[in-house]
């Protein structure tokens, strides 16, 4: 699994949020591939993504949450996605 | 003091665009003549400046209302603002893609149709044939 937050640097909430969703990815699925993207430097691949939000969560290519998930969605999602595979 | 009509002039704006960002709240009157015209202070100049800046940045104005709001909130930071504009330029970019996208599909018509050939019928027209064959897919 691979999971990418994009994320603008500086951004305060996005430093935050990504230290509790990292936990939460850790522990369903400690073998995901955890990736943080600076937004402005794959601008690209974020417009084809249809990244519009900041913070935003892709998993496996999929844009999964257009806005910060709490840590309780995002833990949901990973383990409907690993109960699914 | 300035009447609305002042505060157009150094501006550069219309009353009638005054008058729309009065009733979007982005800008206020601050006191009345007599008479019952509105008057706008100095710093009205500014934030239709301000306005106008922000719209040819592609903000619409209900997200430059919520500028507006950030500048004047102790809880916001600068990276708030960056947030905004980031998600502004992910937004325009987005447009991009797909107006590229629409010029892409636009050459792939035109290469169906020579230019010897536009004399030919209407019926005949190779880029209504692709077109008509599109919407049959």
């Amino acid at each position: 699994m691979k999971i990418e937050i994009f994320a603008a640097r500086g951004c305060k909430q996005c430093a935050t949020a990504q230290d509790a969703l990292h936990a939460v990815a850790k522990t369903i699925a400690p073998q995901a591939n955890w990736r943080l993207v600076n937004v402005l430097e794959e601008l690209e691949y974020a417009v084809e993504l249809g990244v519009m939000n900041l913070p935003s969560v892709v998993i496996d290519g999929t844009l999964v949450f257009n806005s910060l998930p709490s840590a309780n969605q995002l833990r949901k999602e990973l383990e409907r996605r690993k109960a699914a595979a | 003091m300035l009447t609305i009509g002042k505060l157009a002039d150094a501006a550069g704006v219309t009353p009638d665009t005054l008058r729309y960002y009065e009733k979007e709240g982005l800008v206020r009157a601050s006191s009345h003549t007599e008479a019952g015209y509105r008057l706008f202070g100095n710093e009205a100049v500014q934030r239709v400046r301000f306005v106008k800046r922000a719209q040819s940045c592609g903000f619409t104005l209900s997200e430059i209302s919520d500028l507006i709001t950030l500048q004047s909130s102790d809880e916001a930071c600068c990276g708030d603002v960056r947030t905004r504009a980031i998600e502004k330029k992910l937004a325009l970019e987005g447009k991009i893609q797909v107006l590229q996208k629409m010029s892409r599909s636009l050459n792939a018509l035109l290469e169906e149709c020579s230019p010897t050939g536009t004399s030919h019928p209407v019926d005949e027209c190779p880029i209504l044939a692709a077109l008509e064959g599109a919407t049959a897919e």
